[in-house]
């Protein structure tokens, strides 16, 4: 079971790829021409219900994967960062809409957001670590809410009896991390392009009227291409962006999306708020967190083009500094250890005041038999943390006595 | 917990029923000695534990008492500097950490938790103590961990030593579900990780 989210999504590429179901029965869209402009957010009908037999059935799946997800340990339930996200969120679809959401937070390391169709939103941790400002979740946000609206997966669902959004996201990073299969319609069903092209609007338009930049969400693709491709290159691997086969050679052209989004974004004479501030603050300590989750992903290529990315909007600050020197320290090839240390060091230069800091440096120069630095680093680290887990090895590694009440665990 | 225990065992009954016959599970007798992890390493239990016929790798071993799922038991046995700690789940894709011969103690917790997040499909892993110990006269670590699987809604807890004895990693490793299991099944498991001896010590 546990593999069954990516054998299934690698499932939904390959048919995407080979044959395209859906999309193939559904009318074929003019995706190509770039709208004139966003279109006018429409009326809000209010509280989506059911209306026929088929949509009752999609909501009775939807309401025991909810069921699954309410209870899972995944949620994050922390309030101040659910407060945030439904904050954004609200703040771009309008409060009326806002209220027919149920959103749920997932601690999940990998770019996903998709919405059920009775009204349940989820956004994993690694969208939120991906996220250049609170302008791009709100897009993506906004994004997921018009394929609710507009009843996306009902069309999906009467073609294909399977639904959700997560392909969309995940089908550019489809196996570089992990992925969570609970419930039914976690199924990576693919919506066709014109259902894309239209939530990638009507999401804009929640963006722009909200006073975000619209410009902010057009390289998202790009990006997550860029770092799947960085993963895959330090696996040995060939790099998929440019390779026309298999899910690229006929789903989403995603250079064109790229394009009209751009055009769009110059159109509506964009002079919004990326929020690359408002968005730090708003995820505040997970922000770090997320970064821990992806470090321990070992994927060494991927998470090094995704630090850089992120130090392309905040500089390389002594928090990615030091989360850098963590992903050379975990690979330890031969040199990384040098590497490490010197971005440690460099983190400490600025003044980052975490003690992991010293302890990633401590450890990174014993393991070059930098006994007397390292043992040094190892003392400073339990002096800030004297009650740290591993306070009892690190004392013996440092050097330091054993405290009678610190001897190993029994 | 209960529809949890129930469904953990109908999984574990999936998992017994797709074993190839000729890796049969057999029965470990107390108080008699026996060689782990197709290794050297030698131990001796202090009650009846079962020895699953699916191995985790090529030099490790899974004993459990009532199915791997309630609470299973891993020896690993003199695990060579470029491997995994267990068998890829995906290499391609999502390959697991490897050995180094240079580990430090604390290297061995953080090697563990990354292998499991990765194989676990889990952002729920915490180690939550490192501290000294020895295996088979080896100087190594003790350390406790928990997490959680996908799909569950279980908290699991886990307690390992290990040592790295001429560039080998050896381990042993016990886990189950925090209600009940894991303080049902450790004091065995301390017996048994207690009694390990290993080539040269």
């Amino acid at each position: 079971m546990k593999r069954l989210g990516l054998a299934r999504l690698s499932a939904a590429l390959l048919l995407a790829g080979a044959a395209l179901p859906v999309a193939a029965q559904l009318p074929a869209a003019p995706a190509a021409a770039p709208p004139a402009q966003l279109p006018p957010i429409p009326a809000w009908g209010g509280t989506l219900e059911p209306q026929d037999r088929d949509e009752r059935g999609l909501w009775m799946m939807s309401a025991d994967d909810e069921q699954l997800i309410r209870g899972s340990r995944f949620v994050i339930d922390d309030p101040a960062l659910n407060a945030y996200v439904r904050g954004v969120l609200c703040k771009a679809v309008g409060a009326d809409r806002c209220q027919s959401v149920r959103l749920y937070v997932m601690r999940v390391p990998v770019f996903n957001a998709s919405m059920h169709p009775n009204g349940m939103m989820q956004i994993w941790s690694g969208a939120l670590l991906r996220m250049r400002g609170e302008a791009e979740l709100a897009a993506v946000l906004g994004h997921e809410f018009a394929h609710y609206e507009r009843r996306h997966s009902l069309a999906g669902f009467k073609q294909a009896r399977a639904a959700t959004d997560a392909a969309l996201w995940a089908a550019f990073i489809p196996i570089a991390g992990l992925a969570v299969s609970l419930g039914a319609l976690q199924g990576f069903f693919i919506y066709n392009q014109a259902q894309e092209k239209e939530a990638d609007l009507g999401g804009l338009s929640f963006v722009q009227r909200a006073g975000y930049s619209t410009a902010a969400f057009a390289d998202v693709w790009e990006r997550l291409i860029a770092e799947e491709d960085a993963g895959r290159v330090a696996r040995g691997q060939k790099p998929r962006a440019g390779r026309r086969s298999g899910f690229f050679a006929t789903h989403p052209p995603s250079a064109e999306r790229m394009t009209y989004l751009r055009a769009l974004a110059r159109q509506a004479a964009d002079t919004g708020d990326p929020g690359a501030a408002s968005l730090r603050a708003g995820l505040g300590a997970w922000f770090g967190r997320f970064l821990e989750d992806q470090v321990k992903l070992n994927d060494f290529g991927g998470t090094e083009w995704l630090l850089a990315d992120l130090a392309r909007r905040d500089g390389w600050t002594g928090q990615l500094l030091s989360t850098r020197g963590d992903l050379y320290r975990l690979r330890g090839q031969d040199g990384d250890m040098a590497i490490a240390a010197g971005l440690y060091r460099e983190a400490l230069a600025k003044g980052h005041a975490d003690p992991e800091t010293r302890r990633g440096l401590g450890l990174a120069l014993l393991r070059q038999g930098q006994q007397a630095e390292g043992q040094a680093m190892l003392k400073a680290y339990l002096e800030a943390k004297p009650d740290a887990g591993d306070a009892a090895m690190l004392r013996m590694m440092a050097g330091l006595p054993s405290p009678a009440t610190a001897g190993p665990t029994q | 917990m209960k529809r949890h225990i129930l469904i953990a065992a109908a999984a574990a009954t999936l998992v017994a029923g797709a074993t190839p016959a000729a890796a049969a599970n057999r029965l470990i007798v107390p108080n008699v000695a026996v060689a782990v992890a197709k290794s050297p390493m030698m131990v001796q239990a202090d009650r009846e534990w079962n020895r699953l016929g699916a191995r985790p790798g090529p030099l490790a071993e899974t004993w459990t008492l009532d199915g791997d799922v309630l609470n299973r038991l891993d020896f690993y046995g003199g695990l060579l500097a470029g491997t995994t700690l267990f068998r890829e789940v995906d290499r391609r894709n999502r390959p697991l950490p490897k050995l180094r011969a240079d580990m430090l103690p604390t290297d061995i917790p953080t090697l563990f938790e990354q292998s499991y997040r990765i194989a676990q499909n889990t952002s729920l892993f915490t180690i939550d103590s490192v501290a000294p110990a020895t295996l088979g006269g080896a100087n190594g670590v003790r350390f406790t961990y928990s997490f959680v699987r996908q799909d569950e809604d279980v908290t699991r807890k886990g307690e390992a030593v290990a040592a790295m004895v001429g560039g080998k990693l050896w381990l042993i490793s016990f886990e189950a579900p925090a209600l009940h299991y894991f303080d049902a099944g450790i004091a065995s498991a301390r017996t048994i990780i207690a009694s390990a001896k290993l080539p040269g010590k």
